[in-house]
């Protein structure tokens, strides 16, 4: 009987011993000045918050009437207080912040309180998704906040929050969300079984996740929305989408999603519905012409100049008469330097960026033109190119079109034209086996689905939303009632 | 005896549509109006019509027979003829199917030779070719639908191109009508079969299909989409050359876009055949999937295995391909089989399957 009592008696030590070695960590002595009962407390002096314990809790222990420990919940104003005897909490509390009462004498019971210090920046406005109109609040590294701003904007008790602990060391904490009655159970399932077999030591931010998740690792497509709008976060959610918040991460995730969605931003929503289709196609022209452009570039002039009608080609090739360099080096020269800016950019404070691109952008750019390293009309088609990757609302999504452009150069060299459409087809096919959370990537275009072409390509007006879309299988198809949507008045009623 | 197929491997009835239009709708269409001129001359467009007539008919055909066993091509041998004939059989659709891939393949490499790069080494584009090939079969049958279905809506805008070439047109050159004999269209219509070839791979992807019985029309209207996108541009082909000068063209398809002219764009025949490369990809990975598929019934061996083999045989037999005859040659051959087998043969196995149905029926019965 003896030796369990003794063996947790000495894991406790043997913790004492570890934490004692901390600077941080506390054990102080008081006594109750009414009922002499003498008592400890034990916690991390960098997790609490000092206030709490000196204003909430200390007079209260020193000046109540003390007598167990079953007596601390009640004379302290704190409603998280827990009362235990299983000394393998006392880890686990400490570094959530929370304080271990021990009455002497007694110091098999255990009572703990919450004193947690609160530390992080206040809620500030979307930098990376900014939009001109709606809501202007981010996602910041605490979770609480996070779920307080998911949870304020649907406040119905479907709204279900799970929460998980993932890393051995790190211990974050990563809370999934979705609506019980609307979100396709498969799919909360999916995530939670991957968030579960995650094996890792430590994570730090969701963009572990979102590439520890992924269904195809090895794809340079992001198969995982993430965002710091809340907004978008609570509309994906009603939509019936999983979303996930990781602890100390301001970028929550929203899956499954589609390759259309991470070429819509948020601010489609706000605008009208004409608007917004038109936003949206430029986009994508936008997109298409940034891969495409400096590989045709590429093709035209070192295959088929035939293709370019007279009077262009003259143009073309006065531009391209001093220039020592195939077109694939000259593309490449220009397409590395302009790589390079934006790398220097995004690594320098803002404001020595901004410098950094007025130099290279202007200096390099007609510096190389005039020393006859580069054709002007190269010079322009790149530029533009890297101005139209910038409209790609999702950031991840931009990158990934950065790097598209390189394989597509290549083909070009390579095969011309042909070499284009080749590489175009090895994309195209990558992107019909992805899948996001078990779903078709390439959704509504294929499998093609007309019903959910209403907000793919263009976004059609809400009257016109009123189902969710196909591929989520949400248990509750309908979003409002489509007859009472459509029902029109006749003229002059 | 049925297949079962995992309900999330199947495809939707209307996809039929574009499986079935792919693999009719490839190389062919690039030169037919030349071969069914020869004989028929300009009333060819009556042949192509006729032509439309008997797929259709020999559509039903499969439709009935597949309905009959309720499985692929292999259950029906195994139902009219027994097992090791049904393997025989087999193997030689194996066969069939890897020689339609090596003409795609070949056909569009000689294209890219004559029109584009006179010295592309045929060995290394095949092999990046078939590579791609293997890839989107990897990705199994919806892969490869998906590519069908993308190998048709993109380029779908080159037919509105075609009209670029009304204004140049002279529609007399189709009168008088019918002053060929009916011998002469029927020959036309032979020659037809080349391009309308490949909706029997219906043969062997029907398990595929989720709900059959839906997918019957979409497979007609594929049929009669190519029928009609085939006249069209027999018609525009036979108004626009004289016929003696349709003789000397080898792709009449592509002299047509030369006259293409735009701003930015001439000599359209570049891109129209870099376009070219997204149609004749699912149309190979189709074939090739199928082939593949043939040998998994008949033998039991898995696919990720037999595709880059089946893939490498396309490649060594499309090396040893080097001249415009063999070409010629090789398409002939596989237009020959092709006719036979989808006039010929289809219908007489329909019958026999529907005899060994009520040979079956009375043996229960008795």
């Amino acid at each position: 009987m003896k030796i369990p009592f003794k063996k947790k008696n000495t894991e406790k030590e043997a913790l004492v011993k570890v934490l004692s070695k901390s600077n941080d960590y506390r054990h102080l002595h008081f006594t109750n000045e009414k009922t002499k009962v003498e008592f400890y407390l034990t916690f991390i002096a960098s997790l609490t918050d000092e206030k709490i314990i000196h204003k909430e809790a200390l007079p209260y222990l020193l000046h109540g009437e003390l007598y167990h420990l079953d007596d601390v919940p009640e004379l302290i104003p704190i409603a998280e207080t827990e009362i235990s005897t299983n000394a393998k909490d006392i880890e686990n509390k400490l570094f959530n912040g929370n304080v271990l009462v021990q009455v002497v004498g007694n110091e098999e019971q255990l009572c703990f309180f919450s004193a947690q210090r609160e530390v992080g920046r206040n809620i500030g406005i979307p930098e990376v998704e900014f939009s001109v109109i709606g809501p202007k609040e981010a996602f910041v590294e605490s979770m609480k906040q996070n779920l307080n701003l998911v949870r304020k904007k649907i406040p119905v008790k479907e709204l279900i929050i799970e929460e998980l602990t993932i890393g051995k060391v790190s211990k974050t904490k990563v809370a999934i969300i979705y609506l019980e009655e609307i979100t396709n159970q498969e799919n909360v399932n999916t995530v939670r079984q991957r968030l579960q077999d995650i094996d890792i030591d430590g994570i730090t931010d969701s963009s572990f996740i979102v590439q520890i998740i992924s269904d195809n690792q090895n794809s340079p497509f992001p198969q995982i929305l993430d965002t710091e709008r809340p907004d978008r976060v609570t509309a994906g959610i009603i939509e019936g989408k999983v979303a996930i918040i990781v602890d100390g991460s301001p970028h929550a995730l929203i899956g499954p999603t589609t390759l259309v969605e991470l070429f819509s931003s948020f601010e489609d929503y706000f605008l009208n519905w004409i608007v917004s289709s038109f936003f949206r196609l430029i986009r994508l022209f936008a997109v298409t012409f940034s891969i495409l452009v400096t590989p045709i570039y590429v093709a035209t002039l070192s295959y088929h100049y035939e293709l370019i009608p007279r009077d262009l080609l003259s143009a073309l090739v006065a531009s391209r008469r001093a220039i020592p360099f195939p077109p694939i080096l000259e593309a490449l020269f220009l397409e590395l330097t302009i790589e390079l800016l934006r790398e220097a950019g995004a690594r320098l404070p803002t404001k020595v960026g901004q410098t950094i691109g007025i130099v290279g952008g202007i200096v390099i750019g007609t510096a190389s033109v005039e020393a006859g390293l580069t054709s002007n009309v190269l010079l322009i088609i790149i530029a533009l190119a890297a101005l139209a990757s910038f409209t790609t609302p999702v950031y991840r999504m931009g990158n990934t079109i950065r790097l598209l452009r390189f394989p597509f150069l290549l083909f070009a060299e390579l095969w011309g034209l042909v070499g284009i459409v080749l590489s175009f087809c090895i994309m195209l096919t990558h992107l019909i086996r992805l899948t996001s959370l078990g779903r078709p990537y390439l959704e509504p275009l294929y499998p093609p689905r007309g019903q959910d072409m209403k907000d793919a390509l263009v976004r059609l007006s809400f009257k016109n939303q009123a189902k969710r879309p196909v591929f989520l299988r949400s248990k509750q198809p309908a979003r409002l009632n489509e007859r009472d949507a459509k029902q029109k008045q006749d003229i002059d009623e | 005896m049925s297949i079962s197929i995992p309900e999330n491997k199947k495809i939707s009835p209307f996809l039929v549509f574009f499986v079935v239009q792919k693999m009719q709708f490839g190389i062919g269409i690039l030169g037919f109006q030349r071969i069914i001129a020869k004989n028929a001359g300009h009333d060819a467009w009556i042949s192509i019509i006729l032509v439309g007539i008997g797929v259709h008919i020999v559509l039903w055909a499969l439709f009935k027979m597949l309905e009959t066993v309720n499985g692929d091509m292999i259950s029906i041998h195994t139902f009219v003829f027994g097992k090791i004939v049904s393997k025989i059989f087999g193997i030689f659709f194996i066969l069939y199917y890897l020689l339609l891939t090596v003409t795609v393949i070949r056909t569009y490499v000689e294209i890219i030779q004559v029109w584009m790069f006179t010295d592309l080494a045929t060995f290394w584009f095949s092999l990046v070719l078939l590579s791609v090939v293997v890839y989107i079969i990897f990705g199994g049958f919806r892969t490869v639908t998906g590519m069908a279905f993308f190998g048709i809506v993109l380029p779908f805008y080159v037919f509105a191109l075609f009209l670029f070439t009304l204004p140049y047109a002279e529609f007399n050159n189709l009168l008088p009508i019918l002053d060929h004999s009916i011998s002469d269209i029927l020959l036309g219509s032979k020659n037809m079969s080349l391009t309308v070839l490949g909706f029997e791979s219906l043969l062997i992807f029907y398990p595929f299909i989720k709900d059959p019985k839906k997918s019957k029309k979409w497979a007609h209207l594929a049929v009669f989409s190519t029928t009609m996108i085939c006249l069209y541009l027999a018609i525009l082909t036979f108004a626009y050359f004289p016929e003696n000068q349709l003789q000397k063209n080898i792709w009449p398809t592509l002299t047509m876009w030369k006259i293409i002219m735009m701003p930015f764009v001439e000599r359209f025949e570049y891109i129209g055949i870099a376009n070219w490369c997204l149609i004749i990809l699912p149309n190979a990975s189709i074939a090739l999937w199928c082939s593949s598929r043939i040998v998994k019934r008949l033998f039991s061996i898995k696919q990720r295995t037999t595709v880059p083999i089946l893939a490498i045989i396309c490649l060594i037999a499309t090396s040893f391909l080097f001249t415009r005859k063999q070409v010629n040659l090789l398409s002939d051959m596989v237009g020959q089989v092709g006719f036979y087998l989808n006039f010929i043969y289809f219908p007489l196995l329909l019958v026999a399957t529907l005899i060994a149905k009520k040979v079956k029926k009375n043996e229960v019965g008795s």
